[in-house]
């Protein structure tokens, strides 16, 4: 699994990117509301001042002298306003401007922008062209304010989202949680349904109904399957038995050649590997169906000396020689039945699949079960318990002997594991 | 001898027949849970073999039925079933015996000998064929009067020979008889030719007539 990311942060990804996008474009916006605001109020302030200017100096009076020596003065003392003689027509239309200029007065070196109106005014029947600046704030200034401002509810949108987000995905996913923590715990092989818990959220509602559904026909699939195996295994019991019984017939015939008698034991054989594959693979759906108990007290050492004795003959027909080495008195808990098909299995194994006058070693300890076999090459370890993989070129045997331990191993919560070791084949099972 | 065959499947039903009618057995035939529970009621059979799955009724019910009404009849459970349970069930509910599908007729055959003769000869349960008496109680045998030490397997075999008399036994089905499940995996039957001619050579060591014949190089047959 690469990384992987809640449900939630995504969303909340999504949510901070479209806030960052929105709350960038806003500084614009805002920086162009707020400078035309500025600059329109500016402009009412300098058209009152001039309109202030021109009526008090008219209603001053002044002669000529007294009034350039006021402007004079006016001019030197107020800055920002410039008051000119001019031949500009006295209609001339208002101008307003926007200047930068470096302030003398400011302490640091720095550069102001100014907002100014120029405007002809009559005073005492002449023309004066009177300009009006006053400081406006700076552009870079009004863009930085707003950025700090759009930037600081941001954070303030950020944190809330994860906080939000914290909460809800506690309480809005949990009944998800709850759907999830229960299909977790779903096991097929029960066929036990799950039961979910109700939520009033209408998408988690949907999802549990789509599940029981689907768990529903799941397990009914399951159950027709597992049925299947076993009730063809059964239906064939019977076809099988009439064949074998009508070879058993036909044998008794008297003008039977020997010929003949062969292809009739030919037929045998193979109806009885048939017979034998058929009831391995029932045997191997009732251990799945948990049809056998397993609560039983069984004397270990004993059923493997049993079985022992049991292939007695077999291995003095192949000349193998036993060594054993099997602690008295091991007991176990399981299924009898099964246990000793386990053994009787892996003892058959080690017969067939060892060389002439070759080893058998079986011991048992607390260590565990170990059955070993003399034997020429390793066998590929990938499919080794998987039903109808052939391990030699041997033809007879089902296929499915192995299948079967291991199957026998998983019901007792055994483990099974193969290792060639010197020539030598071990199957090692731990309790 | 009278046999009831209780059993749906007519092919094996038939097969059953022929092959025991040669022997001196009489079978009858009952194809469904009610015929069988008629025939039962009315009549004594030797041996009854029932199919326990049957179309309309459980066998098992048929052997409680048995029971109810005290009858002595052999049974031997024929099922397709390997159920263990279902096995233990019939045998201790009275059950003689029971056969998982499909089995050799030779094995049938031989399983009904043993029922009707247990059943029948109680204690003092020996055959006898000329020189050769067989003790199937006490599982020993004798020729001539003199005792002759057979193994397990030996007398095993012998009796199944006895149970089919005049028939041909091919060597996998002595083999599948001697080994239960496993013949199949075993990749040779000479096993089962081991202990045949140990049986041959201690009967006829013990001055017994060689009843037993080679047929067709590998199959057997006991003649008497």
């Amino acid at each position: 699994m690469g990384r992987m990311n809640k449900l939630l942060n995504k969303s909340l990804k999504s949510f901070t990117i479209y806030a960052l996008i929105v709350l960038a474009t806003s500084v614009p916006a805002y920086y162009y509301l707020v400078d035309s605001i500025w600059l329109r109020e500016l402009d009412e302030h300098n058209e009152i001042v001039a309109d202030r200017t021109e009526n008090e100096l008219n209603k001053l009076e002044l002669t000529v002298t007294e009034l350039n020596q006021s402007i004079v003065l006016w001019n030197k003392i107020q800055p920002g306003t410039n008051l000119q003689k001019t031949t500009l027509d006295k209609n001339r239309k208002d101008s307003t401007y926007t200047v930068l200029r470096k302030n003398p007065y400011a302490a640091h070196e720095d550069i102001d922008r100014f907002r100014g109106l120029s405007r002809v005014i009559e005073i005492n029947g002449e023309a004066y062209l009177l300009t009006v600046e006053t400081n406006v704030e700076e552009t870079e200034e009004t863009v930085v304010a707003i950025a700090i401002l759009t930037f600081f509810f941001f954070v303030i949108l950020v944190v809330g989202f994860l906080i939000l987000n914290r909460r809800l995905s506690v309480k809005l996913w949990q009944p998800f949680k709850n759907t999830l923590t229960r299909l977790k715990a779903f096991n097929l092989n029960s066929q036990t349904s799950i039961t979910f818990e109700n939520s009033n959220i209408l998408e988690f509602q949907e999802l549990n109904e789509a599940l029981n559904k689907l768990i529903e026909h799941t397990i009914s699939v399951y159950k027709t399957q597992k049925e299947f195996t076993e009730n063809a295994s059964h239906e064939l019991q019977t076809p099988l038995a009439i064949i074998k019984n009508k070879l058993d017939i036909l044998l008794q015939k008297e003008t039977l050649t020997d010929r003949q008698y062969q292809i009739i034991e030919d037929i045998n054989k193979a109806l009885t590997r048939v017979s034998r594959i058929n009831k391995n693979l029932l045997l191997l759906a009732k251990i799945e169906n948990h049809q056998f108990d397993g609560s039983e007290i069984i004397n270990l050492s004993e059923l493997i000396e049993q079985c022992l004795e049991q292939f007695k003959e077999h291995f003095a027909n192949k000349k193998l020689s036993i060594q054993t080495e099997i602690e008295k008195d091991f007991f176990i808990t399981g299924n009898k039945i099964l246990i000793d098909i386990l053994i009787s299995n892996l003892l058959l194994n080690a017969i067939r699949h060892n060389s002439q006058n070759g080893i058998v070693r079986i011991s048992l300890s607390k260590t565990g079960l170990f059955i070993s076999n003399s034997g020429m090459k390793a066998l590929e370890t990938e499919n080794l318990f998987k039903r109808f993989k052939k391990h030699s070129d041997q033809s007879s045997g089902s296929g499915l002997g192995l299948a079967i331990v291991e199957q026998i191993c998983k019901r007792h919560q055994w483990t099974i594991a193969y290792e060639f070791h010197q020539e030598t084949h071990t199957f090692k099972i731990n309790f | 001898m009278k046999i009831l065959i209780i059993e749906d499947e007519n092919e094996l039903a038939d097969s059953i027949s022929e092959y025991l009618s040669e022997e001196n057995y009489l079978c009858e035939f009952a194809r469904t849970y009610n015929q069988a529970l008629e025939k039962i009621e009315s009549f004594h059979y030797d041996c009854i073999l029932l199919d326990i799955m049957l179309p309309d009724g459980n066998g098992m019910n048929i052997l409680e039925e048995l029971k109810r009404q005290d009858k002595q009849d052999g049974v031997i459970i024929i099922s397709a079933k390997n159920a263990l349970d279902d096995k233990i069930k019939g045998l201790q509910i009275g059950a003689d015996d029971y056969l998982t599908k499909p089995f050799h007729l030779s094995e049938l055959a031989a399983r009904i000998y043993s029922v009707i003769r247990r059943k029948q000869f109680g204690n003092s349960n020996t055959v006898r064929q000329n020189e050769l008496e067989i003790d199937l109680l006490a599982k020993t045998i004798s020729v001539h009067n003199h005792p002759v030490i057979l193994t397990k397997k030996e007398f095993d075999l012998l009796l199944y020979f006895v149970g089919n008399k005049n028939r041909v036994i091919s060597k996998s089905t002595l083999a599948e008889h001697l080994s239960g499940d496993f013949a199949d995996m075993l990749d040779n039957h000479d096993f089962v030719y081991a202990h045949i001619k140990n049986l041959k050579k201690k009967l006829s060591e013990a001055g017994c007539e060689s009843y037993l014949k080679t047929v067709y190089g590998t199959g057997y047959k006991w003649e008497g």
